[in-house]
């Protein structure tokens, strides 16, 4: 056997096969069954190797390069494109490739995570959700940007939104939308009931409760409250407020227990069980995402509404949304009147750390987060600047009066736990949310206690061993 | 044995191999070799996000975690509901639309295809489509059963029950067609002679259903059962596609489980771990009814 194996890859005749040379025909066909199998084993050939070395480049003109950028299926594709048009004409050596990976944070972690565990070198530039930055930091896939992105460019930004790209001593990211969730209203309906926007979820019940008895003889779908409570990532951030609120935390504040078994942290979980959902929450809403609820709340279906910042421009377009004009914007409740408790949300540009072109990849990042084009994205998609200037931009405050909303909102957020082992914390949590509130006869005592001690479990092994 | 007596052999077993080879090669790449790696993986302790902690190794230690694990209990729980819900109803389905088609009718051939054509759907599209007709808004099955009564339409799949009973219809919907042709073809194996003498003895339909054709089904309705259970243990893009594993982990299956650990966790040797089992539990299950199988259909005596 091991003959034949030898003789198969050295292409030397056995020698109990003599009296049949191999015709060329044959031969050819043992090459390319060769070339298949070294093609099935070791990948096909790198694009490099066959190409060679590009040409080399007349004097003074630096060398093309193609930077490749990973990025979800943005809301606004003319904006981006625009933008990286504008940019691939600043730098005529440079030109953008744009892999466009699933919307769903989750599923596009997966994709990006697949590449970057390998060293794959086809990757750039991404966009990195600001929960995975202790990961990318802690595996090394996310370049340090401290030699980039220096203090007097940091400046600029409001501290909440660079220090989230931080893990340890390094900065790993550079804000790109950074976001908080958001109470969106009925104006309209809170006014005609003499209502402000509430202060407390008690308030938000309460209000509920009113108009919903005197609007549903007209209007006999209307919901209380929308938002996201289906078993995926953003029920992590919903329950998170709704427990903030409450006084109560997920984690010890030297994050290295769980405190899902703490009495508010219960409150919080009954207050959604009891009080939302079946009563001013549709039931349907532990099957909701960002685009169901924010639907129902467009189609003038909801008096009150969480999201984050880029709810704003879709529910005032008048060819998307029937409440459009109608619209206001608050900050969430939080565990006392003048407080509110939101999750720090939103997207970092990064570096791989595979990257051959950081120096291009950087003059990218620079651009597209620079005050130019952060007022453009502000405009034109509705996403929250950074930069602290843009806050009292006079343009900006005339085209979306909510940003001072913004400013304090950011300025309080709350970010999920930071760990490189994020995404098995947040499965452990989703699935103890969805069961609390899904499961009809749950033991919620011992479920929180379940979880507790699983969580615990998992955040002692990120403590380093004496 | 003469020389050249031995030359021929050797000559023989030689191109017998060569034959061998290519298949053997890709069966050692593509099956062995990932199954061995993903068992020598499932040994260590990896965390993508903990490089510090290396890759120990740590033994059976994953296994035992696993077996303490409740949320590979419940989805454990879940897989084998699923298993036994979706193949005794594919089975039961198959074997109605095999009866169906096996008779003699204007219009078979376009009923066949027609009978074909959710197998023909991949299964992605097809769980798209479950998940749209029980939408609580614009969904076809509140439409159907309340119309304009939009106040009483149902959440279908936020209640853990019923969740779990659409991603098994769905299966069952997607797959019954495929146990419907094995079923047909064992069908068309039985010679008709048999159906003429019983109707002379004077059977009646269901004594020759009952007597005729279901023993003489019995190979082909354990070979459907033998695919449709293994395939129902893998069940992971209709749970990927229509709840995530929710809600409450009521549709969490073991593959969506490995998938999760492996994947977006970054536990690599736990989640090597969870699909070592369930190569083990489908393993097992291919023993047995191979052994079942291969009493009744692969050594049955020539008459």
């Amino acid at each position: 056997m091991r003959r034949i194996v030898r003789a198969f890859f050295t292409g030397s005749r056995l020698q109990s096969v003599p009296r049949y040379p191999l015709c060329a025909s044959h031969q050819r066909q043992r090459g390319a069954a060769l070339l298949l199998v070294c093609f099935v084993l070791f990948g096909p050939p790198r694009n490099d190797s066959i190409a060679g070395k590009p040409a080399v480049p007349p004097k003074g003109q630096p060398a093309p390069v193609t930077l490749r950028f990973v990025s979800w299926k943005p809301d606004h594709p003319r904006v981006w494109e625009e933008a990286l048009a504008r940019f691939t004409a600043a730098h005529p050596h440079i030109s953008v490739v744009r892999e466009l990976a699933p919307h769903s944070s989750t599923a596009y972690h997966d994709l990006l995570t697949q590449k970057l565990k390998n060293g794959d070198t086809t990757v750039d530039v991404f966009f990195m959700d600001v929960i995975w930055v202790p990961e990318f930091a802690a595996a090394r896939w996310a370049r340090p940007l401290d030699d980039k992105f220096l203090p007097t460019m940091r400046e600029a930004f409001l501290p909440a939104t660079t220090e989230i790209g931080r893990y340890e001593q390094h900065l790993y990211g550079v804000p790109s939308r950074i976001d908080a969730g958001l109470l969106y209203y009925r104006r309209d309906l809170l006014k005609k009931y003499g209502f402000t926007a509430p202060a407390t979820w008690d308030a938000l019940v309460r209000q509920a409760d009113t108009i919903l008895a005197g609007e549903r003889t007209t209007v006999p779908t209307l919901q209380g409250y929308v938002a996201q409570f289906k078993q995926y990532e953003g029920l992590v951030c919903n329950m998170l407020e709704i427990i903030e609120a409450h006084g109560s935390s997920l984690l010890t504040h030297d994050g290295t227990h769980s405190t899902l078994s703490a009495v508010p942290a219960l409150e919080a979980i009954q207050f959604v069980r009891n009080r939302l959902i079946g009563q001013i929450t549709p039931r349907a809403a532990l099957t909701y995402q960002e685009p169901e609820s924010l639907a129902l709340f467009l189609q003038g279906h909801a008096i009150f509404h969480r999201n984050w910042p880029y709810a704003w421009e879709l529910a005032n377009n008048r060819t998307r949304s029937t409440v459009a004009g109608q619209v206001g914007v608050a900050p969430l409740p939080g565990s006392t009147p003048g407080q509110t408790a939101a999750a720090l949300g939103g997207w970092l540009y990064g570096i791989s750390a595979a990257s051959q072109h950081p120096e291009e990849a950087w003059a990218l990042i620079e651009f597209l987060s620079s005050e130019a084009m952060q007022k453009r994205f502000a405009q034109e998609a509705g996403i929250a600047p950074s930069r602290t200037a843009l806050f009292s931009d006079p343009d900006l405050l005339a085209h979306s009066p909510q940003l001072q909303n913004h400013l304090t909102v950011l300025q309080a957020a709350t970010p999920r736990p930071r760990s490189p082992i994020y995404p098995a914390l947040s499965h452990l949590l989703q699935r103890y949310f969805s069961r609390a509130l899904a499961v009809e006869d749950l033991d919620l005592r011992q479920e929180a206690a379940r979880t507790d001690a699983q969580i615990d479990r998992l955040l002692a092994l990120t403590r380093p061993r004496p | 044995m003469t020389r050249s007596a031995r030359l021929t052999m050797s000559r023989e077993r030689l191109a017998a191999w060569s034959m061998v080879a290519p298949a053997l090669l890709l069966t050692v790449t593509f099956a062995l070799y990932p199954v061995a790696d993903s068992f020598w993986l499932s040994l260590h302790h990896i965390f993508i996000g903990l490089p510090q902690l290396g890759s120990q190794f740590v033994g059976l230690d994953n296994y035992l975690a696993l077996l303490q694990d409740p949320v590979a209990r419940q989805a454990l729980l879940v897989t084998l509901g699923f298993v036994l819900l979706s193949t005794v109803l594919e089975l039961a389905c198959g074997l109605m639309i095999a009866l169906v088609i096996h008779e003699q009718f204007r219009g078979r051939g376009l009923v066949r295809a027609a009978i074909l054509i959710p197998w023909a759907i991949p299964t992605v599209v097809a769980s798209q489509l479950w998940r749209y007709i029980f939408n609580d808004q614009y969904g076809f099955a509140n439409l159907l059963l309340f119309g304009d009564r939009v106040t009483d339409y149902i959440p279908w799949l936020a209640y853990p029950t019923i969740a779990f009973g659409i991603v098994v219809l769905a299966d069952v919907w997607k797959t019954s067609s495929f146990a419907a042709l094995l079923i047909l073809a064992g069908l068309q194996l039985i010679p008709d002679d048999l159906y003429d003498a019983a109707r002379v003895d004077g059977a009646g339909a269901w004594q020759r259903f009952r007597h005729i054709t279901l023993p003489l089904l019995k190979p082909a309705l354990l070979l459907a059962l033998l695919f449709r259970t293994m395939d129902a243990f893998r069940v992971f893009d209709l749970v990927f596609v229509m709840t995530q594993g929710g809600p409450g982990d009521a549709t969490q299956v073991l593959q969506f489980y490995g998938y999760q650990t492996l994947f977006t966790e970054g536990r690599i040797g736990y989640g090597s771990a969870v699909s070592v089992a369930v190569f083990l539990m489908i393993l097992a299950l291919s023993l047995i009814y191979l052994r079942a199988i291969g009493s009744s259909l692969l050594e049955r005596k020539r008459p």
